[in-house]
């Protein structure tokens, strides 16, 4: 719960304040959130699992940002970042949906 | 345990065996709740509640875990921190959006449109440019023009001072003599006047006032021979008082030269007297006339 409060908070938060982004991070942020966003998929699942660990979930969390910056920032340089940037959306994408898929196994059964 | 507690903990307390009742057989959770509650005894049930639901779900299935996740909330180090994470993420989505969200006119156009649009923004940029050089031109010529119609009227405005001196219409000051003619025998006549600003003139002075009368290039002299002296029909008595500018070293040699006015008029028995002045004034005045017939010829 605490959790959730947590996002709609960051979310509202966000939206009102209207934060200035520095112009070194702005081009990670999508894909960070992106990847941060397959974390918590992950996390959710883990959860219904009943092997969430929040020790775990921090690393994940994490690392999935910060490869996913370090990714787009390398092709970046070797001039290939929007491919780059496409292929780690691709990934991530999958890896939620087929999060996606097992929580809603869990949640509806189906 | 529970019958120890307070009343108020009762109504609270009886909801949860209808929650626990899927676990059934979990005996061992049951036997947690014991041992943890001495503790919290001092805290609400609700923050209390949770604790044994969640030791008991341990092997429930997903959506159980997940509603006893969600529903009563608890402090718990790894929910904090998952808040935080999520609290970032959160913060980060909401300022993604927001900033994709502020160009989207351009977002979704291809390639060729977007270089139609710079290209029209281009053009309009470049007419825009040559419309404000232009009014920026235009509005130097005006302010131009406007410094020139300024100076113009400065030096109309001193010409007209100069002409008026001229004229009479306005008073002047400046170095110059006073002449003053004292005629006991009555035997001055207008003409020795006249004779005496015509020698004036010819010194170079610039204003002259006799008695109360501006004189200036039309005046005239009339009477004498037994009536009084009139300049411009007004009358004037002795003593004859001529208020001078001009050039004192040249007005006074004009009037004391031998046969000339000083000597004509003592040879009449009438004294004139010449002192120069550092600062003469010449205050009478005379109206601008318009004159009836002759019209400027330069417009």
């Amino acid at each position: 719960m605490i959790a959730v409060l947590g996002l709609v908070v960051g979310v509202v938060v966000g939206l009102l304040v209207r934060p200035e982004v520095p112009a070194v991070v702005e081009p990670y942020l999508p894909i960070a959130v992106v990847a941060a966003l397959d974390a918590v998929f992950g996390g959710l699942r883990a959860m219904l699992d009943g092997i969430f660990v929040d020790k775990v979930f921090v690393v994940s969390f994490l690392s999935n940002v910060v490869v996913a910056a370090l990714i787009v920032f390398l092709g970046d340089k070797l001039g290939v970042g929007a491919q780059l940037s496409t292929g780690v959306v691709v990934v991530l994408g999958i890896r939620i949906f087929s999060n996606a898929a097992a929580i809603r196994r869990h949640v509806f059964r189906a | 345990m529970s019958n120890d507690e307070t009343p108020q903990n009762d109504i609270p307390e009886s909801g949860r065996p209808r929650r626990e009742e899927p676990l059934g057989k979990d005996e061992p959770m049951r036997k947690e709740e014991p041992a943890r509650e001495p503790e919290p005894v001092g805290e609400t049930a609700p923050v209390r509640e949770p604790e044994p639901a969640e030791a008991a779900a341990a092997p429930l299935t997903g959506r159980q875990r997940l509603a006893a996740g969600l529903w009563p909330p608890r402090f718990s180090r790894a929910q904090l921190i998952v808040a935080l994470l999520l609290f970032v993420l959160g913060l980060g989505l909401a300022i993604q959006v927001r900033s994709t969200s502020d160009s989207s006119a351009l977002r979704g156009a291809r390639q060729e449109d977007l270089v139609r649009i710079l290209d029209e923004l281009d053009d309009r940029t470049q007419r825009l440019e040559d419309e404000k050089s232009r009014l920026e031109d235009q509005r130097a010529e005006l302010d131009n023009s406007s410094d020139q119609a300024e100076e113009a009227r400065k030096q109309t405005r001193e010409k007209e001072r100069q002409l008026g001196i001229l004229a009479g219409t306005v008073a002047a000051q400046g170095p110059g003599i006073t002449l003053t003619i004292a005629d006991g025998a009555g035997a001055v006549e207008s003409d020795m006047l006249l004779d005496a600003i015509q020698e004036l003139r010819a010194a170079g002075a610039e204003a002259i006032q006799v008695n109360d009368v501006r004189v200036v290039a039309d005046s005239y002299f009339s009477g004498g021979d037994g009536s009084p002296i009139e300049v411009d029909g007004t009358k004037v008595s002795p003593p004859y008082v001529f208020k001078v500018i001009g050039k004192p070293e040249d007005l006074e040699p004009a009037l004391n030269i031998p046969g000339g006015v000083v000597q004509t008029l003592e040879k009449e028995q009438a004294t004139a007297t010449v002192r120069r002045s550092d600062k003469i004034v010449v205050d009478a005045l005379r109206p601008a006339e318009r004159p009836d017939y002759a019209r400027s010829s330069s417009q």
